[in-house]
C-alpha cells in the first residue's frame, strides 16, 4: 500500500495550483459568470500548451498519456480555483467517448485538435425530463437514406454555447425495446443547420444550455459507436464525469475548509480568535472529517479506474458522499464566516453556489445511492 | 498510489480469514468492538480466552514486537490486517488488544526487566490487562485524576478509586495512572504503574450497563502496595505515557467501522430475503434501499480514511488527528446504523433476543443500546473534535 502521490503527481499538483492561482483570480471567475462564453480562449490555449487539455489522451493523438488519477489531481486544483470553462465537457464528455468508442478516422479527426485546444466539445444528453436515465432520451433520430435526421430538445447541456462539436444522444428505435436499447450517439457541429443554442441562467453561473434540433441532418459516418448501443457509452461516460466532477468538488471543499480555518484564526470577537471557541472548533473538525475522508475515497476510485479495476460502486460512493459533504462544508463555512461571506465581496458564496450545482450534475446523492444499492445486490 | 496489500500481506490476510472460518461458529453473531459483551458474559469470556490461545499459538500476538520479547518482528501492516479482520468478523479482540496496547507501552517506556517479564507472557496470550484511567471526577478531564500513590520504602501505596473500567473483572493486571505529586500542575504529577489486580487491598464492583451487561467495574484501591520496579516510565511522567497510549488506541474509530460493515451486511441480507405485506422484498422499498445505501457509503468512506490512518502509521507519520477524525465518524455511523436497523425491522426491532418472534437475533436492538457508548468511550466525540481542531487544524486553544 502506498497512498502518497508520485513525484510527477506532486509536480502536476503544485504547478496547477500556482498557475491557477495567478491566472484565475476570483474577479475573473465572477466576470465569467456574466460572460456569454464563460471562458477565456487565451487561457484555454495556455492550458492546452501546458498539456492539460490532452492530459489523459494517448500521445499518438497529441495527448499526454497520463492516467485518470493524474487527471483527478488536476481537476481538484481546478475546483479549488473555481476555474470557469468547458474542461470537463471537452475532455470527459467529448474526448473520452471518442477515444474509447470512436473509429480511427473519428479519433484522428477530433483528438489532436482537441488536445491542442482547438476543439471544444460537449455531450447533449439530458432533456426536459432532466434525468440521467436511458428512458429520458427521447430526441428523435430517424433514418433518411444515408443520413439521420434529428429533431427535439436537449436541456442542461454544458458549454454548448461554445462547443465546436457535440455528442448528441438520440433515439433511433422506439417501441418494444427496453429503454437502454435504441439510443444512438451522433457527432454534430454546433453550427450545423437546424441546431440552435440558448443559454440558461443557473445558480453557479456556469454555462448550461437549451439546444434544439430542427431536422438536423447527420451522416452515418458521424455516428459514435454502434447504432442503437449508445447508452452503453453514455453510462461509461457518466461514470467518468461523476468522478471528474467529484474531483472538482473535492478541491472546492478543500479550499473552503482552508479558508475557514484561516478565518477562525484571524477573526477576533470577545477579545479572542473565534477559532478558539469550541462550538466553532467542532464545526471545523466535522468539516475536516468530511473533506479528508472524501479525498482518500476519491483517490481510491480514481486509482481503481486507472488500474482497470471495476469501480462503479466506488465512483458512486464518492459522488454520493461529496454531493452532500461539499454542500455541508460550504454551508457550515457560511455559518462560521457569518455576514461577511454572504456578500458578493467574498469568495465563499462562489463555492456555496457551485456546491449546490455540482450536487445535481451527473447524478445527485439519491441517484448514486441507487447505484450503490444495485452494486450491493439489492 | 496503490491501495493494494503486498503479496505477503495479501497472503497473511487469507491466513487470517481461513483461521476465522475455522474458529468462529458458522452462525456467529459477533461480539462488541468495545469488548462490552465479551467482558460481561462468562461464555463469551471463555471463548475470548480460547481465541487468544489460538492466536498466540500462531504467533499472531505481538506480531511486530522484537523476537527477543516473543514477537515476530513483522511489519506493522500485518497487525492492522489481523485487527481489521478480527473486528470485521466480530471475533473477541478487545481484551487481546488491551494487552497488546499495554505491551506497546511497556516496549516504549518499560525497563528491560519489565519487557522481559511482561511481553513474552502477553505474546503467549497468558495475561489480560485493563486500563485504569477514568475516575468519578476524571473523565474527559483525565489530568484531574485523584487516585493517590504515596512513596513508602521500595514501594508506592495506592489509595483511591477508578471507574468505568471495561474488563477489570476478568483482568489480571491493570495499567494504572495515579497522582504522585499533588503540588505541581495537574498533568505533571501523574505516574503510570503496572499493578497486579490480585494485590491485597484491591476490590471491585461490577456496574450493569444499558445493555444489561456488567462490563464496567468500579475498582477501589485501599492501601495497595506496588513495588517501585512496577513504575512504567519516569516518575511523574505518566501524562506522556497516557498520550502515547491514547495514540496507540488510535484505531478505535476504524474498529467501529469494520464492525459496522458486518452489521450492515446482515441487515441487507435480511432485506433481500424478507417481504413486506404487499409481497415486495424490503430491499425493493425505495426508502429502505436509499437508507441502506447511504450507510454503505458512509462505511466505505470511513473505511477508506481508516486505511489511510493505518498506512500513515506504517510510515511513521503523525496520526493523532486522523485517528480522532475517525472516532466521531465511526461512532456516529454505528448509531445511525442501529437506528435504521431497528426502524427497518419495524415493531420486531424492539424485541428481546430471547423472544420467539425475534428477528436478526435481536442484534439491531442490542446494537442500538450498545452504540450509545460508541461516541463516548476512549474519548468522547467532543474530546476527539477538540484534538482534531488543535492538533489537526492548528486552531488556537480555548
Amino acid at each position: 500500500m502506498d497512498l502518497s502521490l508520485t513525484e510527477e503527481q506532486e509536480m502536476l499538483w503544485k504547478s496547477a495550483r500556482d498557475f491557477l492561482a495567478s491566472k484565475v483570480p476570483k474577479t475573473l471567475v465572477r466576470q465569467m459568470e456574466e460572460d456569454e462564453r464563460g471562458y477565456v480562449p487565451e487561457l484555454w490555449k495556455e492550458m492546452a500548451e501546458l498539456g492539460w487539455v490532452g492530459l489523459p489522451f494517448p500521445e499518438q493523438y497529441g495527448g499526454g498519456g497520463f492516467n485518470f488519477l493524474d487527471l483527478v489531481i488536476l481537476l481538484e486544483e481546478m475546483g479549488r480555483a473555481c476555474l470557469p470553462g468547458p474542461f470537463i465537457s471537452t475532455v470527459i464528455l467529448g474526448g473520452m467517448p471518442v477515444l474509447e468508442f470512436g473509429t480511427e478516422e473519428q479519433k484522428k479527426a477530433i483528438l489532436p485538435k482537441l488536445c491542442k485546444g482547438e476543439l471544444i466539445m460537449t455531450m447533449a444528453l439530458t432533456e426536459p425530463s432532466a434525468k440521467y436515465e436511458a428512458k429520458a432520451v427521447q430526441l428523435e433520430a430517424h433514418h433518411d437514406g444515408d443520413d439521420y435526421v434529428l429533431s427535439g430538445t436537449k436541456l442542461f447541456v454544458n458549454d454548448a454555447n461554445v462547443a465546436d462539436k457535440m455528442i448528441v444522444a438520440g433515439r433511433t428505435a422506439k417501441g418494444h425495446h427496453p429503454p437502454e436499447e435504441g439510443v444512438t450517439l451522433f457527432l454534430i457541429d454546433r453550427t450545423a443547420p437546424g441546431v440552435s443554442v440558448h443559454l440558461l441562467k443557473t445558480i453557479a453561473g456556469d454555462k448550461q444550455c437549451e439546444v434544439t434540433f430542427d431536422k438536423v441532418k447527420v451522416s452515418r459516418d458521424d455516428v459514435l459507436g454502434r447504432v442503437g448501443h449508445g447508452w452503453e457509452i453514455v453510462k461509461k461516460v457518466m461514470e467518468l464525469a461523476a468522478l471528474a466532477k467529484s474531483a472538482e468538488m473535492q478541491g472546492g471543499a478543500q479550499q473552503v475548509l482552508e479558508m475557514t480555518i484561516q478565518y477562525g484564526k484571524d477573526r477576533v470577537q470577545f477579545d479572542r480568535p473565534i477559532g478558539s471557541f469550541q462550538a466553532i472548533q467542532h464545526y471545523m473538525a466535522d468539516m475536516s472529517i468530511d473533506v479528508d475522508s472524501a479525498r482518500v475515497s476519491l483517490h481510491k476510485a480514481a486509482w481503481m479506474l486507472s488500474e482497470g479495476i471495476p469501480c462503479r460502486k466506488e465512483i458512486s460512493v464518492i459522488k454520493g458522499w461529496l454531493s452532500e459533504a461539499y454542500r455541508r462544508v460550504t454551508a457550515q463555512s457560511h455559518q462560521i464566516h457569518a455576514a461577511i461571506a454572504f456578500t458578493k465581496d467574498h469568495d465563499l458564496e462562489l463555492y456555496f453556489r457551485r456546491a449546490k450545482a455540482a450536487e445535481l450534475y451527473f447524478g445527485d446523492a439519491d441517484f448514486h445511492r441507487e447505484i450503490v444499492a444495485q452494486e450491493l445486490g439489492m | 498510489m496503490d491501495f493494494r496489500f503486498t503479496p505477503d500481506e495479501e497472503q497473511f490476510l487469507k491466513e487470517v480469514q481461513a483461521f476465522l472460518d475455522e474458529v468462529l461458529p458458522p452462525d456467529w453473531l459477533g461480539v462488541d468492538p468495545d469488548g462490552h459483551n465479551e467482558q460481561a458474559d462468562e461464555d463469551l469470556h471463555q471463548f475470548d480466552l480460547e481465541i487468544r490461545r489460538k492466536l498466540a499459538a500462531r504467533g499472531w500476538l505481538g506480531l511486530q514486537w522484537p523476537k527477543q520479547y516473543g514477537g515476530q518482528e513483522a511489519p506493522m501492516m500485518k497487525r492492522f490486517i489481523l485487527e481489521q479482520e478480527l473486528i470485521y468478523r466480530g471475533a473477541p479482540y478487545w481484551a487481546i488488544s488491551a494487552a497488546l496496547m499495554t505491551g506497546d507501552m511497556i516496549l516504549q517506556f518499560g525497563t528491560e526487566v519489565q519487557r522481559q517479564e511482561f511481553l513474552p507472557r502477553i505474546a503467549r496470550g497468558e495475561m489480560q490487562w485493563c486500563i485504569g484511567m477514568s475516575e468519578p471526577n476524571a473523565g474527559s478531564d483525565l489530568a484531574n485524576l485523584q487516585l493517590k500513590a504515596t512513596e513508602d520504602g521500595d514501594s508506592y501505596v495506592l489509595n483511591g478509586q477508578k471507574t468505568w473500567q471495561t474488563g477489570a473483572y476478568y483482568a489480571d493486571w491493570v495499567i494504572l495512572y495515579a497522582r504522585t505529586d499533588p503540588n505541581v500542575k495537574k498533568h505533571k504529577g501523574i505516574t503510570t504503574f503496572l499493578v497486579d489486580l490480585k494485590s491485597p487491598g484491591v476490590s471491585m464492583r461490577r456496574i450493569p450497563q444499558i445493555t444489561g451487561h456488567p462490563a464496567f467495574c468500579e475498582v477501589f484501591y485501599d492501601n495497595v502496595r506496588v513495588p517501585k520496579t512496577n513504575v512504567l516510565g519516569a516518575l511523574n511522567g505518566g501524562w506522556g505515557v497516557a498520550l502515547f497510549g491514547v495514540a496507540t488506541e488510535k484505531s478505535f474509530g476504524y474498529w467501529l467501522i469494520n464492525s459496522g460493515r458486518r452489521d450492515l451486511q446482515m441487515l441487507i441480507k435480511y432485506c433481500k430475503e424478507t417481504r413486506d405485506v404487499d409481497g415486495r422484498l424490503l430491499c425493493q422499498d425505495p426508502l429502505i434501499r436509499s437508507r441502506l445505501a447511504q450507510l454503505a457509503i458512509e462505511l466505505d468512506v470511513g473505511r477508506n480514511l481508516g486505511m489511510r490512518l493505518n498506512w500513515m502509521a506504517t510510515r511513521g507519520m503523525p496520526i493523532v488527528a486522523t485517528a480522532c477524525q475517525l472516532r466521531p465518524l465511526g461512532g456516529s455511523i454505528l448509531q445511525r446504523l442501529s437506528h435504521i436497523g431497528v426502524q427497518t425491522l419495524g415493531l420486531y426491532g424492539q424485541l428481546d433476543e430471547h423472544s420467539e418472534w425475534v428477528r436478526l437475533r435481536g442484534r439491531m436492538k442490542y446494537l442500538y443500546l450498545a452504540s450509545v457508548a460508541m461516541t463516548i468511550e476512549g474519548g468522547t466525540n467532543e474530546a476527539s473534535r477538540n484534538t482534531v481542531a488543535s492538533v489537526g487544524l492548528g486552531l488556537p486553544r480555548g
